[in-house]
């Protein structure tokens, strides 16, 4: 985009930058984990970090989807929380009917033609994806609060959330499950021709058009991705916690934004990983886990997160810029 | 029926004010009644005051999904500061920091060179927060009811206070959008920012101010509430950003820039209050008043999306 000369040290700063960049995010992990055992003794102790992992593989499972829509240069999915709600609303209003399988999957079901709604309009109808998403988002959530008449749902079999709170082979069971999606996730975005053709399209329209690549299936495929996925956090949600609230999902889009960007998955598109994506959601939710041993208050928190997205995006425009890329 | 269709949707505000406003009066009884519309008039004020500066950032090719929030943190400000200075500066001191909020976004926006989109949706978090921090989640309350009662007072059968101040200001704006030298430079600026640095604008100097200038009405509108209700809360205009930019598309203010009209937000922000207040009164619950507004937003959208491109068809 830039118009710069590309002059020689120009490329010399790009691959400075650029290693510093990938460097970082360890670093900074690192950093936060000497921060922490030197702040806290209840830090570095396997419990501790036990809890951190099993808390943040429930909005895990949709910062791989959501690496999927920021890489496609589908911006953001701020319809997450309507969608998170909607699979939780639905797996415990229908495990009556359906049994907790059966629910469950109806729930993932319903928030994946929510997602595929958001895909249409931003993969075909070109709407700009944050307010398509911000005007679905409201829709959506509407209609799951219609579905049960505006109320809580409470859990009708307490033993469903049993095995999800438990643990397979002494690892937590959300763990696997949040490790199973990174694993898929990763493979589907760095290892096939989907993926490619995710990072063409994100890195540029005409050029991925002209390519063959089907750039409107790529992007819509990214918001069903992520409608899936918080469909699935949703319903293991309210399986956990046996209630499913309106306001269930709220800040679930906030977070895993923060945790792609953070990753140093650009905003603009076109590059990054799920790897790198969870690299950052373990950097954000060790640096939270910190503040709260600390005694930072929740505000506080959400305070030094709002910083750090603008800091994160504004860093990878300039380092974007300064390549000349 | 092309032709028709385009018709509608150039004219989509007053085909849909007037449809709104035939079936409430329909299905509610005394709609038209001047207590009603004075009613409807108030409660849309303070979503219209947020569309007068979102219908310039528009016109810019800007975006700013911040306003419900610097919308509370500008009432609280108002509110806890009031033992502190007296009621009237506390008031200033909201209104500025309504100000200094649109100046942070502007600085991320210009200074920085974040997408408005980006930037402002990492304020709307950061301004959330402050007003959690200050009033501990907590709802704030003023320290003199009387207030609220001069705030709310009807002038004339019909309007109150901001009422009043968002029909002025949809005046001046609609004047110095059509009128004035500045305004068509903002135009210009949106429609094509090249074009508009190449003939001399300074597109960051106009863009800061028309972010100075959403968030001292988005400031202004939270004071006023923050004293109509005499409370200060965290979670006041948590659906302020979707309506008043629904208001603003329903009123053919395009979201990709260029174009903006100050009369059609005044239609769009009539149209939101008509039907809010109409399912109000026909006790339709807030989530599906909150589903009908998000398909007019998505169906105008999309609607505008399609009339564009057969207007570029032919």
């Amino acid at each position: 985009m830039s118009t710069a000369p590309l002059v020689k040290p120009r490329h010399v700063a790009r691959s400075t930058l650029a290693v510093a960049g990938s460097l970082a995010l360890p670093i900074a992990i690192l950093a936060v984990l000497f921060f922490g055992t030197a702040a806290s003794p209840n830090f570095l102790s396997v419990s501790n970090l036990l809890n951190v992992l099993t808390s943040m593989s429930i909005i895990g499972v949709i910062v791989v989807a959501m690496t999927f829509v920021l890489v496609s240069g589908g911006l953001a999915d701020l319809s997450v929380p309507a969608t998170v709600a909607m699979g939780a609303i639905l797996t415990l209003a229908l495990q009556p009917v359906l049994g907790t399988i059966g629910a469950f999957a109806a729930g993932v079901l319903a928030a994946g033609g929510a997602g595929l709604l958001n895909g249409v309009l931003v993969g075909y109808a070109r709407i700009n994806a944050i307010i398509a998403t911000l005007a679905t988002g409201t829709v959506i959530l509407g209609v799951a609060q219609w579905v049960v008449g505006g109320v809580i749902v409470y859990g009708a079999d307490p033993t469903s959330g049993n095995l999800l709170k438990g643990r397979i082979g002494g690892v937590p069971t959300l763990v696997l499950i949040f490790a199973a999606a990174v694993i898929l996730g990763h493979l589907l975005l760095s290892h096939t021709v989907w993926g490619r053709w995710t990072r063409a399209t994100g890195d540029s329209l005409p050029a991925a058009t002209a390519a063959a690549v089907p750039v409107r299936l790529v992007s819509a495929g990214a918001f069903v991705l992520t409608g899936i996925a918080s469909g699935i956090s949703g319903g293991l949600l309210a399986l956990t916690l046996q209630n499913a609230r309106p306001g269930i999902g709220e800040g679930y889009e906030f977070d895993s934004i923060t945790a792609v960007v953070v990753g140093g998955v650009s905003i603009l598109g076109g590059q990054g990983s799920v790897p790198r994506a969870v690299g950052g959601l373990i950097f954000v939710q060790l640096l939270t886990n910190v503040m709260t041993l600390m005694g930072v208050r929740t505000p506080v928190q959400g305070l030094a997160l709002g910083l750090l997205i603008v800091a994160a995006v504004a860093l990878d425009l300039a380092v974007r810029k300064r390549g000349g890329a | 029926m092309t032709q028709f269709l385009l018709w509608a949707v150039r004219y989509r505000v007053l085909v849909i004010l007037l449809t709104v406003l035939s079936v409430a009066i329909m299905v509610v009884p005394g709609f038209a009644s001047p207590i009603t519309v004075g009613l409807a008039l108030d409660r849309a004020a303070s979503m219209g005051l947020i569309a007068v500066g979102l219908t310039v950032l528009l016109a810019a090719g800007q975006i700013d999904l911040s306003g419900g929030a610097v919308f509370a943190v500008a009432g609280i400000v108002a509110v806890v500061l009031q033992p502190v200075i007296g009621i009237w500066p506390a008031a200033a001191v909201g209104t500025l920091a309504g100000l200094m909020a649109g100046a942070i976004n502007g600085f991320v926006v210009v200074g920085l060179g974040v997408n408005s989109l980006v930037a402002t949706l990492a304020t709307l978090l950061a301004f959330r927060a402050i007003g959690h921090w200050i009033t501990q989640s907590q709802p704030v309350s003023g320290i003199d009811i009387m207030v609220a009662l001069a705030i709310s007072q009807v002038h004339w059968g019909v309007l109150t206070l901001r009422a009043g101040l968002f029909l002025a200001l949809i005046l001046l704006l609609h004047v110095w959008l059509t009128r004035t030298v500045a305004g068509r430079n903002l135009l210009a600026l949106g429609s094509s920012p090249e074009a508009a640095r190449s003939s001399g604008l300074r597109p960051g100097r106009m863009i800061i101010l028309a972010f100075i200038g959403a968030g001292v009405l988005a400031g202004g509108a939270g004071v006023l509430q923050s004293l109509a209700v005499n409370t200060g809360s965290p979670v006041f205009g948590s659906d302020m950003t979707i309506f008043a930019l629904t208001a603003v598309v329903v009123g053919g203010t395009r979201l990709e820039g260029g174009r903006a009209t100050a009369l059609g937000t005044l239609g769009g922000v009539l149209t939101l209050a008509t039907l809010t207040t109409g399912m109000e009164f026909s006790s339709v619950p807030a989530y599906v008043q909150e589903v009908v507004t998000g398909t007019i937003l998505l169906t105008l959208i999309v609607l505008d999306r399609f009339a564009r491109q057969q207007a570029a068809m032919t």
